[in-house]
């Protein structure tokens, strides 16, 4: 059955009777004011240690619970890599001390509840989402898998083999070929980020070895909770502590992930992979870390070169006036621990490649050589400043962003300050920016596709090609390695 | 002036809303349908609206249409996106004009490819002078407008309004547009979306073309299983449009009209085929006098688009297809079954469920029991005219994937022979609850899925379909599975690895 609802109300009216206006320049909106929410209204030490974010909203009967534990793969034994993603893993999958992995994961099917764990390189994760009725045993699985995980033999046996399968992948696309050879070629590979997965490293860890690794960093004090969903905060915070009590801190010092010494070798890296009738390419050096005060004016910058999607420089070109490539982008990293690395990218069939970088390398020189207009600068502002409520803009937003700060120690007032030190931001700063941190002759270029296709370039544009933006250099060629060894044979 | 109150309560208690979302309906003179979902506290409003039109629309010459439409629908209007229309579009029928006369030579070459004389249409050295005059006198046209563009224009101003995640997503069925726009800019979204549905320009366009076969290699052509994925829908539809890919075939692409596409927009994107959808913190009221004085302006089409006429023939005997691929060993067995909404469906949907996940039966199955595959996994895809049920598996190292496809036919088997024991059903039913929450509980995904549901069948079915996977039963599991998954319907995929230097496996 149809229904139609009519309204005309006053203010309908009163809106309808207007002309529309030749341009959208000549509409006035609303004024609207945001308060950036303060964590410290939401945060709650609970008496083992362990610092809880709590945001309750009660429009649906859910609750979520993220949790994130001072641990990572950089702290992996040598030879062991691997070690840090499968305790995670298997936390989840190899049930608890009392109950079977079958049996856990019906209890936890049967609840409707979603129970995760995981281990990345700098942090790890858990996390439940249920019902709100179903709290106390949601919480209660919950709470058994973080401490008394059963780490099953026969489910890590088949994780490993699983992870050994997924590495055999390694050359299969240009995507994975292209993030692990530029990361190589940015931090070195004797860094964490680049250490990788292989057939021995696998080996070289038991059962034994995640149990010591969760033991040495899963306990409430190395714990930053996100809690958001239907709840009372006073009951809430009780169930948490009554749930986490009793289990004994450690006073390890956990050190920060560390630099890499290494330095990059500007250049350009080519990867061949035939069939492929398009190529990917990155192009970078390492940015600054997120404690330079430059770092909200490079972000600005990085907006207008490439990071702005339509309206900036990189996709203008690239994309829109000479159509070659869907993505084209530029990202200048500000690291947390130490500096992020500025890269700009694209893919475009194998023939375009040399075009498609050439112009990408114009633009990142106009950045330094002109400033931008004051029209660029103030749509790469707004576009931050105005959509800056979406940040808190849910219970499970604010949560988990107050907990993100925490763990990497934001100062307390970034955002309050954050729209305000973004307002400041001049063209003259822009520039200068530009000048010192980009390094357009200091750029590692990768390009990872069709070698041949993409060095004989395109016939229709011959003043493009590979060589000559290898110059004196000469065109490197990067193997690829055998994928469960990573062993580059040598050509 | 017609006047009237609604008397819908729209402070409905948390619990409620798992069984109904509220949704206010309004339908405008020209047709076009409004619906408004009022949450009050959120700093932004999703909003969005649907063309019912896609792949499946479109006929042999002109596949890819739906998608590359969607891309030039971000192109600018008679307003936005240019220094001075009427040069601009001069400048698009000279462009347009030289086009059809570089497709003849195009054309000639193709028929000298046919004939064997070359090998390689796109080679220079193939053209003939007037084609390569052709071309340098394009390529000054084209440098020529580009002058005249106020560039990227339309993004321009909703970037600077604060507006985020604009986009646009081209399927079979339909096709969507949406953005977060900032609650007190709310209007900014009227004033653009009605201005570039009353008078868009598609300038860009050949360029735009480009970037389209830029996209169809990034996402399948050179992605390791893309071309496979992409042959193995040509053979699983014989008649069904839905055989070809909704980015089209390649040599369509190259061909495609700007005449096409004006053509295109007056049949499809007319108001009486379209629906729009806010979600978020703002007054009904206001919106809807927006809706009339901005959408209002549109012109209802001269009819309503016609429904699909080509229906799939019915599959005789089992198919086949092998290839050789970088990927680890896997195998999809793919049945024909219902359309979206058919009274089977729900039965399919539970039956996935059974199938998934970490207690599902093809994770204890072929991964714990057999282990004959590493990972496994179900689907059902029912879409507006026709639907499939798939099964897909990666063999484990040392099996085949012809030995994971048995140890499908023995869960379906199963599946034939023996009831689904109640807690199993129970299991998936409680999950299907708590999903009924957890699908809500973004703005921006429930303006989506509104707009997705309207396309099919209207959005009231998204209140309507949680109690009919309530009601399936374990006979109606039994039933299903007896009647479409039968040898007769069946298609297989088989890829193994390709042999090469830079295979997985230590030497």
């Amino acid at each position: 059955m149809r229904r139609i609802f009519l309204f005309a109300a006053w203010i309908g009216i009163a809106l309808a009777a207007d002309p529309i206006v030749k341009h959208p320049r000549e509409l006035h909106f609303p004024p609207s004011e945001f308060i950036a929410p303060k964590a410290a209204d939401y945060r709650h030490k609970l008496s083992n240690g362990a610092t809880a974010f709590l945001v309750e909203d009660h429009e649906f009967p859910l609750i979520d619970i993220s949790i994130m534990i001072h641990t990572g793969g950089y702290l992996e034994p040598a030879g062991m890599t691997g070690l840090a993603q499968l305790t995670g893993s298997q936390m989840r999958a190899g049930g608890t001390k009392s109950k079977t992995p079958e049996t856990f994961d019906e209890d936890a099917a049967f609840l409707a509840a979603q129970i995760g764990s995981s281990v990345s390189d700098v942090s790890g994760e858990a996390s439940l989402n249920c019902l709100s009725k179903d709290i106390d045993a949601g919480l209660a699985l919950f709470v058994d898998m973080l401490r008394n995980p059963g780490f099953d033999e026969s489910r890590l046996k088949l994780a490993k083999s699983q992870m050994l399968q997924a590495i055999g992948r390694r050359n299969d696309s240009t995507t994975s070929i292209e993030g692990r050879e530029f990361q190589r070629l940015i931090r070195g590979d004797k860094h964490f980020t680049t250490r990788p997965v292989t057939k021995a490293s696998l080996e070289a860890f038991s059962r034994q070895d995640l149990i010591g690794f969760h033991d040495r960093y899963y306990y409430p004090a190395n714990f930053v909770l996100a809690v958001s969903g239907d709840f009372d905060t006073k009951q809430m915070l009780a169930k948490l502590e009554k749930a986490l009590a009793a289990w004994p801190n450690r006073d390890t010092a956990i050190p920060d992930p560390p630099r890499s010494e290494f330095t990059p070798k500007p250049g350009v890296y080519v990867v061949n992979k035939k069939d492929v009738n398009q190529g990917r390419v990155q192009m970078g050096h390492l940015g600054v870390a997120l404690s330079n005060p430059d770092h909200l004016a490079l972000s600005v910058m990085n907006g207008i070169l490439g990071g702005d999607g339509f309206t900036s420089h990189i996709m203008e070109r690239v994309r829109s006036e000479e159509g070659l490539a869907y993505t084209a982008r530029s990202s200048f990293g500000a690291g947390t621990y130490y500096e992020g690395i500025f890269f700009a990218g694209f893919q475009s069939k194998n023939a375009s490649v040399a075009q498609a970088t050439a112009i990408v390398i114009e633009e990142i020189k106009r950045a330094q050589d002109t400033k931008p207009s004051v029209d660029e600068l103030a749509t790469a502002v707004n576009r931050v400043v105005e959509s800056f409520p979406l940040r808190f803009s849910s219970a499970g937003r604010k949560a988990n962003q107050f907990a993100y700060d925490y763990y990497t120690r934001l100062p307390e007032d970034y955002w309050e300050k954050y729209r305000q030190r973004l307002n400041a931001v001049t063209p003259e700063e822009v520039q200068r920016v530009a000048r010192k941190y980009l390094h357009p002759d200091g750029l590692v270029i990768l390009a990872v596709g069709d070698a041949e296709a993409m060095l004989r370039g395109n016939p229709d544009r011959p003043q493009y090609s590979i060589a000559k933006l290898a110059g004196d250099r000469g065109v490197v060629r990067i193997p690829l390695p055998d994928p469960l060894t990573m062993v580059y044979p040598v050509e | 002036m017609i006047f009237r109150t609604a008397l819908l309560i729209f402070f409905l208690l948390p619990s409620l809303w798992a069984q109904h979302v509220p949704v206010q309906e309004v339908i405008l003179d020209n047709g076009m349908k409004v619906l408004l979902v009022v949450r009050k506290g959120s700093p932004n409003v999703a909003a969005g609206w649907v063309a019912k039109v896609g792949s499946v629309n479109e006929h042999s010459g002109v596949t890819g249409i739906s998608h590359l439409f969607e891309h030039m629908m971000f192109k600018g209007t008679q307003t936005i996106g240019t220094k001075d229309i009427e040069e601009d579009l001069k400048i698009n029928l000279e462009l347009d004009r030289l086009k059809a006369e570089l497709r003849k030579e195009e054309q000639a070459l193709a028929a000298r490819l046919r004939q064997g004389e070359i090998t390689d249409v796109k080679d220079p050295k193939v053209r003939s002078p007037r084609h390569q005059q052709l071309l340098a006198e394009f390529d000054k046209l084209n440098a020529r407008q580009r002058d005249l563009l106020v560039k990227n224009e339309f993004d321009k101003i909703y970037t600077s309004a604060g507006a985020s995640g604009m986009n646009a997503a081209t399927s079979e069925d339909f096709t969507i547009y949406f953005v977060n726009m900032p609650a007190n800019k709310l209007e900014l979204w009227f004033w653009m979306e009605s201005d570039r549905l009353s008078n868009p320009v598609f300038r860009e366009f050949y360029t735009e073309r480009e970037v389209v076969a830029e996209e169809r290699r990034l996402r399948s052509d050179s992605t390791p299983t893309g071309r496979f994925l992409v042959q193995f829908d040509a053979m699983f539809w014989k008649s069904s449009p839905y055989g070809w890919p909704v980015v089209g075939w390649p040599s369509d692409l190259d061909a495609i009209t700007r005449q096409d596409a004006s053509e295109y927009f007056g049949k499809y994107y007319a108001p009486n085929n379209l629906t729009a959808c806010l979600v978020g913190d703002f007054s009904p009221d206001q919106a809807i006098a927006l809706a009339r004085k901005y959408f209002g302006r549109l012109q209802r089409g001269a009819s309503e688009p016609e429904p699909v006429r080509t229906v799939e023939e019915p599959q005789y005997g089992e198919q086949r297809m092998s290839g050789e691929a970088d990927t680890n060993p896997e195998v999809r067995v793919r049945y024909h079954t219902v359309a979206d909404g058919h009274k089977d469906e729900p039965a399919f949907l539970i039956l996935q469920a059974l199938l998934n996940g970490r207690t599902g039966r093809l994770y204890k199955s072929l991964i714990l029991e057999q282990q004959v595959a590493n990972s496994a996994f179900a689907s059902h895809d029912g879409m507006k005219y026709e639907g499939y049920f798939q099964f897909m598996g990666v063999a484990k190292t040392g099996k085949t994937p012809e030995q994971v496809e048995q140890a499908f036919y023995k869960e379906i088997e199963k599946l034939k022979t023996e009831i689904v024991p109640d807690r199993e059903l129970q299991k998936v039913k409680n999950e299907q609850t708590a999903s009924n929450f957890r699908r809500l509980e973004s703005g921006f995904s429930l303006m989506e899925q509104l707009l997705m549901y309207d396309a099919y069948r209207g959005w009231r079915t998204i209140n309507t379909d949680p109690p009919l996977l309530q009601a399936v039963t374990a006979a109606d599991i039994q039933r299903i599975a007896a009647k479409y998954f039968a040898p007769d319907n069946r298609n297989v995929l088989v890829l193994n690895r390709k042999p090469s230097a830079s295979a997985g496996g230590a030497k």
